[in-house]
């Protein structure tokens, strides 16, 4: 067999200009990086929104704190005005979904695990990754402007439904609704660039060895996330397209008046809403398996059933958007099956979570930080999976439909799930990515205060739901109805603040640890995966040499470690055999 | 069985396991066009569901759209996919040369130059004749808002209302210009992309049947916007 | 060490002709024959469908991939089938 070819090195080129090399970079790990650091700044954009929004619902007609130095558009002797307020709501939706946890899930991880988890040097397509970063930026900058402009930020909900959002002379916002279309339009080709690049590297670039059913469960979810991604969006940018036509040159796609229908918008919308949800959980289940795997020293349960899990919702995500449409005057037939197809996929999400929990079933668990926030991610995401249950079922739908009760569910799973997620895997490949370890104490600390004070702010959510508040109202005290709850608004408005506060506690780890962290071991969390074969944090090029890969990645307790609880996906033990890879170029490099 | 010989430089420079069996570009390329087929799907389904919903209000096929120009017009997108793939049975023939003699024949025999420059002029003359045709309709009263006042196409409209689908002119508009000028707009950017391979890549004779790829991957792109044109052809002139 | 490939290659020129053909065919039957709408419907949607097959078949050579290949062109059809039958019967509604 022909010696294996050598790869470029740091070594082989030219040394770059700091331009090249950390800010017009071609390196995955860069870009993820870059990912990282824009999205957190988004998703504290959308966290400041939702404050904002708490404010007005916990305290309606005070004026807002600090509120002096907005625009009299948005508020008025410091109150929040109601078309500030359906701002609020629209772009804190907006850029939650669309610029912090979609580019942290999928921009950051995808860009940064994939070619390390599969034994590669970069992805399949080094500067179209680098043009998939620049586009997101610039549609984030793009959506971030439309607070700016005049007559101020899109205001018909994050869905945009049309023909509100197609008319400004009925919703008001003007400019921003167009840059709204655009932004979309960009971000999705961003998106589309990064899942072309994630596909492709995984099905022809893993190292000799890494076969399909070898690779992390993080690898595996970020695939058929891509997958969905390069299908979906483009079904959105579609649909963007159409209403900025409408909103511009006149066509009249989703206005009734002058033959258009407005639930197109929603069709296109939900079809692609909901694949895209789906984007937003299954990296988040992938990351949250390898890890528990980790901190429970075992594999992980049932690894052929939770990579069929995946599949089958990626499968089963593309027909049940109608379920988000079911107060929509739709067909009621229709209805029906969007009803049974939304709880079949119950099923399989049921099956990973008995899977995570069989895991840790007699685990010899290690409680380290990002295992604490992979539990929690667990419970957190259960419960928005059961009230799921109950809105699937569309006799209970119709009264639950556009209140607090759905709010509560998209949050435990947005935020109990991904965002929990996210908390669990930025701590655990912070060493890969800057050499140092987040601090465990702050870390457990900031594990246990957001917890607490996220079940205090979502989980009453559920009970104002049932109880008849409506989503993105401005004063539910109008209502004489929902007077008597408005203690519970007033309890999750302030633990809602005190959530938001907790959260600088993870933003000073995370900056405080890049210069004063302690340096991190190279493998720190006595892992499986190929990227802990490399020093930290990793070097350009990843390997010198094209990795072999011996065996699956969660053999924690193996006998045949011997001493050790873990062994690696590329140590070679004495009785291993060198995987045979494809055909080589003859002559080598 | 394939039809590109995996040769030497198609190969990942370094080892890796079987994946798909075809090089990265030409998988990457087949991946995006997936997603453009979604893309149109939501533009094309659009105008089906839209349409649909019209019934036989819409206007009778020919009566606005110059139906014989545009006839003409796929024939010559037909033409360019022929010969883009000429083109690239050309190179894999190893065929460099623009035109060569061939010993008994009376025409010469064209090469990877000659095939992709008349790909080019095709694609670039589909290019020109839409926007000629964009001009006139416009021209005629035919905009995405439905057909102007004062304009042929609205007295058209008004001595014959059925056959000239009055009511939903602004919906047939919005839909034609839609549908049309993003494919038209991808068909520019297949011109664009081979004039830059063209001069790049194809004059200083940098592909070789040992690595083709750029050619083959242009080539999908350039099949896929031709396929795109084949259903619109019919759904919006034809029917 | 290349893996060794024969194939016949498809005859362009014949593929080339065949669409031209059904090309006029379709205009034709667009305009000429006097058939019911429906029919003429589904006849127009059947020689589109068979032109797009032509050129995806032997142009772009799918005819000659592995399935693996041919898979991932195939996946997005069904969805926008789903997509646009699901619309449409909403609208029937």
């Amino acid at each position: 067999m022909t010696t294996v070819a050598h790869t470029p090195t740091e070594a082989h080129h030219a040394p770059m200009s700091f331009w090249r090399k950390y800010i017009f970079s071609t390196d995955h790990k860069i870009i993820g990086i870059q990912f990282l650091f824009v999205s957190l700044f988004f998703l504290l954009v959308g966290g400041l929104l939702a404050m904002q929004i708490r404010w007005q619902l916990g305290f309606p007609g005070k004026p807002l704190p600090g509120g002096g130095i907005l625009p009299e558009s948005m508020v008025s002797g410091g109150v929040i005005l109601p078309e500030y307020y359906i701002q609020l709501v629209t772009m804190h939706g907006t850029f939650m979904v669309f610029f912090a946890i979609m580019p942290l899930l999928v921009g950051v991880y995808a860009n940064f695990l994939i070619p390390l988890k599969i034994g590669t040097h970069d992805m399949a397509f080094p500067r179209i990754n680098m043009w998939s970063f620049w586009l997101a930026l610039l549609a984030g900058l793009i959506m971030l402007a439309g607070f700016f402009v005049p007559d101020g930020a899109p205001r018909a909900g994050w869905t945009m439904y049309a023909p509100l959002s197609a008319r400004p002379d009925l919703s008001g916002a003007t400019i921003s609704q167009k840059l709204w279309s655009i932004s979309i339009v960009v971000l999705g080709l961003s998106s589309v660039m990064g899942s072309v690049n994630y596909i492709t590297t995984i099905i022809n670039h893993r190292a000799p060895g890494m076969h399909w059913f070898r690779m992390p469960l993080s690898v595996w979810a970020l695939f058929i996330t891509a997958i969905l991604a390069v299908l979906a969006l483009p079904v959105l940018q579609g649909a963007a397209i159409m209403l900025l036509f409408d909103q511009t040159i006149g066509t009249h796609f989703f206005d009734p008046g002058a033959g258009g229908q407005p639930l197109l918008w929603q069709h296109l919308f939900w079809f692609f809403g909901h694949p895209e949800v789906y984007i937003l959980i299954l990296p988040a289940m992938g990351m949250v398996s390898d890890i528990i795997a980790n901190g429970s020293r075992k594999p992980i349960f049932g690894y052929h059933s939770m990579v069929f899990a995946i599949i089958g919702i990626a499968f089963l995500g593309w027909i049940v958007w109608g379920h988000h449409m079911f107060m929509s005057g739709m067909n009621p037939t229709l209805g029906s099956t969007f009803m049974v197809s939304t709880l079949l996929i119950a099923v399989p999400s049921a099956i990973k979570v008995f899977n995570w929990m069989g895991t840790m079933w007699r685990g010899n668990l290690r409680f380290h930080v990002p295992m604490l926030n992979a539990i929690g991610f667990v419970s957190m995401f259960t419960i928005g999976g059961l009230s799921g249950i109950f809105m699937a079922a569309t006799p209970v739908d119709i009264p639950l439909h556009d209140t607090q009760f759905i709010v509560a569910h998209l949050h435990y799973v947005l935020f109990g799930g991904s965002l929990f997620a996210l908390f669990a895997a930025i701590p655990y490949w912070y060493p890969k990515m800057f050499g140092r370890m987040m601090s465990e104490r702050i870390g457990k600390l900031h594990f246990f205060l957001t917890f607490i004070f996220y079940n205090m702010t979502f989980f009453p959510m559920h009970i104002i739901g049932m109880g008849g508040q409506m989503r993105r109202i401005y004063d539910p005290t109008i209502y004489d109805f929902l007077k008597p709850q408005q203690p519970l608004n007033v309890f999750i408005s302030y633990s809602a603040f005190a959530l938001f506060a907790v959260q600088f506690l993870f933003l000073f780890n995370f900056l405080w640890s890049l210069k004063r962290g302690k340096k991190a071991p190279q493998n720190p969390w006595e892992d499986n995966g190929m990227e802990w074969s490399l020093p930290n944090p990793a070097p350009h090029g990843n390997w010198d040499k094209t990795p072999n890969v011996y065996r699956g990645p969660y053999e924690f307790s193996a006998p045949e470690a011997g001493d050790k609880d873990y062994l690696p996906q590329y140590l070679k033990l004495p009785t291993d055999r060198d995987p045979v890879p494809a055909p080589l170029p003859a002559g080598g490099h | 069985m394939q039809t590109t010989t995996m040769t030497d430089a198609m190969r990942p420079p370094v080892p890796a396991e079987p994946g798909a069996g075809v090089y990265s570009n030409k998988l990457g390329m087949w991946v995006f066009l997936a997603s453009d087929v979604m893309f149109f799907t939501a533009l094309i389904g659009s105008y089906i569901v839209l349409r649909f919903g019209m019934g036989s209000a819409w206007a009778r096929p020919g009566a606005v759209l110059n139906v014989p120009l545009t006839g003409l017009n796929t024939f010559l997108l037909i033409c360019s996919s022929v010969s883009m793939v000429k083109a690239y049975a050309a190179i894999a023939d190893g065929k460099k040369y623009f035109l060569r003699k061939v010993p008994g024949k009376t025409l010469q025999d064209g090469g990877l130059k000659f095939w992709l420059l008349v790909t080019i002029i095709c694609g670039a003359g589909f290019v020109g004749v839409q926007v000629v045709e964009y001009i006139k309709l416009v021209g005629h009263g035919f905009t995405p808002t439905g057909y102007r006042e004062g304009s042929l196409l609205a007295e058209h409209a008004l001595a014959d209302p059925v056959k000239y689908g009055a009511g939903v002119a602004g919906m047939y508009g919005s839909t034609f210009f839609t549908m049309t000028g993003f494919h038209g707009f991808h068909v520019t950017c297949g011109v664009i992309s081979m004039l830059y391979l063209y001069f790049t890549k194809v004059l200083p004779e940098k592909y070789s049947p040992q690595d083709y790829r750029g050619i083959e991957v242009i080539g999908l792109y350039w099949h896929f916007v031709d396929l795109v044109w084949i259903i619109l052809f019919t759904i919006v002139y034809l029917i | 060490m290349t893996t060794p490939t024969t194939h016949v290659r498809p005859n362009y020129m014949l593929i080339w002709l065949y669409l031209f053909v059904m090309t006029i065919a379709e205009v034709l039957l667009a305009f000429e024959l006097p058939v019911s709408q429906n029919l003429k419907l589904i006849l127009l949607l059947i020689l589109a469908i068979w032109k797009a097959m032509l050129v995806a078949l032997f142009f772009m050579h799918l005819k000659f991939e592995r399935w693996r290949l041919r898979l991932i062109f195939i996946v997005p059809l069904p969805l926008a089938v789903i997509l646009v039958t699901t619309v449409i019967m909403e609208k029937v509604f």
